[in-house]
């Protein structure tokens, strides 16, 4: 063969080897990414697990008689503190998020909780963390989504294959968990 | 998961954008200076949106999309703060940019909603309702950033500038032709012609080759930068680097010159009236 074809071999190997390299880099740094924003999700998760006491804490009188509902949010606090591994998180938080919407419906019950101060407050609190929960969360998938959808198709797959990308998994919230409790004074 | 029918109501214009003609261009033009003078005094950015209608969308939802599209706050230090409104819905959020939830605090937004802004909307007085709110989200927020000479400069050397040029400039440009272009199959076509030319210059068997792989290439690469291209254009965001040219700031008289790419994480508060 001649030299110039060689060359353009040469060019073909290079470009590959490019496109690579940027592929692996861009792979990293979308992980990282993902990464980065699950710590995102934990924080606002941590900030929905210190507020529950402080709410617990300052309706618990008034609803003496709701003793369930305080159990259940009890139990899965605990188990959110304990649960090491994301997926334990995940699935501790959607038990939390569940015990936490089931109080919120139980306090509409109560309508004289919502005339103190410290209840408003902490409730306008919670409803702003589970907004933030949301926010996080989608943006969670969102770069899930992106990222899956690259190291799917042709012919970053073959490469993601070579380099042992793996696909990264969905948040699954519970089903009616969606959305964050709504309250309304 | 939420089906949002968020739309971009538009690029902004000014600190206040009044989509729906709720507030006159006297009052509007009172905010603006007021908003104008405390992002040149703290860089704070405080955006006033009035839409007609949220579509369907949820307002936080909405808030949060508008907050990542026009990117409010500056990026440092994500000092901005949306205050929306919508007024089929009868709904408001003020949505608080990362940088100013300690500020700013969830139960103080929505104190601000349910004193300055109900009474005021239950009274069709959207303009003062406004006013107030800013004024109190002012108070709150001043202490936290102070302005800093030349924020948002690029400031990168130029030595470096130019050595990326050369590398990247022949396929930078080529991009952005191609991103611009309608079609997202030109690229490919340039492959090919690519190729056809190197059968005359070399042999028919390598030209043949060559252009099959180019025309890939210039196929994939076309594809890619049409669609972020279009993606970008169409929600009125930041291009990607690669388009060259940037994104015309638009700085005239000391006024309103964009947003300072700041971001938010649902923080704030939400009412109705």
């Amino acid at each position: 063969m001649s030299k110039k074809v060689w060359l353009i071999v040469l060019a073909v190997v290079v470009l590959v080897v490019l496109y690579a390299g940027g592929l692996y880099n861009s792979l990293v740094k979308d992980n990282e990414n993902i990464n980065g924003q699950w710590a995102q999700v934990e924080t606002q998760y941590q900030r929905r697990f210190d507020l529950i006491p402080n709410l617990v804490n300052s309706v618990k009188g008034a609803m003496a008689q709701e003793k369930s509902v305080f159990d259940a949010i009890a139990e899965a606090r605990t188990k959110y503190g304990s649960a090491t591994t994301p997926e334990a998180k995940v699935g501790a938080a959607n038990q939390v998020e569940s015990a936490l919407s089931r109080l919120l419906v139980v306090m509409e019950n109560y309508p004289q909780l919502k005339s103190i101060d410290t209840v408003q407050t902490l409730m306008v609190q919670l409803e702003g963390t589970e907004n933030r929960i949301s926010t996080e969360r989608g943006r969670f998938n969102d770069l899930v989504k992106t990222y899956d959808a690259k190291i799917k198709t042709i012919p970053a797959n073959i490469f993601a294959k070579i380099f042992g990308f793996a696909e990264r998994a969905y948040f699954e919230s519970q089903d009616g968990s969606e959305t964050a409790p709504k309250v309304n004074f | 998961m939420l089906v949002g029918a968020y739309y971009n109501p538009g690029k902004p214009t000014g600190f206040v954008n009044d989509y729906a003609g709720v507030i006159d261009s006297q009052q509007k033009q009172a905010l603006e200076t007021k908003l104008v003078q405390f992002e040149k005094d703290t860089s704070n950015e405080i955006s006033v949106v009035i839409i007609p209608s949220l579509k369907g969308d949820t307002i936080e939802n909405f808030a949060v999309k508008l907050f990542e599209d026009w990117a409010i706050g500056k990026k440092d230090n994500d000092n901005g703060i949306l205050l929306l409104v919508a007024i089929e819905d009868r709904k408001m959020r003020i949505e608080v940019g990362y940088g100013l939830e300690g500020a700013l605090t969830d139960a103080q937004s929505y104190s601000i909603i349910v004193n300055d802004l109900q009474p005021a909307f239950r009274a069709n007085d959207y303009a003062g309702g406004i006013s107030k709110a800013i004024d109190d989200i002012i108070l709150a927020t001043k202490g936290e950033y102070t302005a800093t000479q030349n924020s948002s400069k690029n400031s990168s050397g130029v030595n470096f500038e130019w050595i990326f040029f050369l590398v990247f400039g022949l396929p930078i440009w080529l991009s952005s032709v191609l991103a611009r272009s309608r079609s997202w199959w030109a690229g490919g076509v340039i492959g090919v012609v690519m190729g056809i030319i190197l059968i005359f210059v070399f042999s028919l068997v390598v030209g043949m080759i060559a252009s099959i792989i180019l025309g890939l290439l210039g196929l994939l690469l076309d594809y890619n930068v049409s669609k972020s291209y279009g993606k970008a254009k169409a929600t009125g965001g930041v291009m990607p680097w690669w388009f060259g040219g940037g994104k015309s700031g638009g700085f005239g008289g000391g006024g309103f010159g964009g947003f300072g790419g700041g971001s938010s994480g649902g923080g704030g508060s939400s009412g109705g009236w």
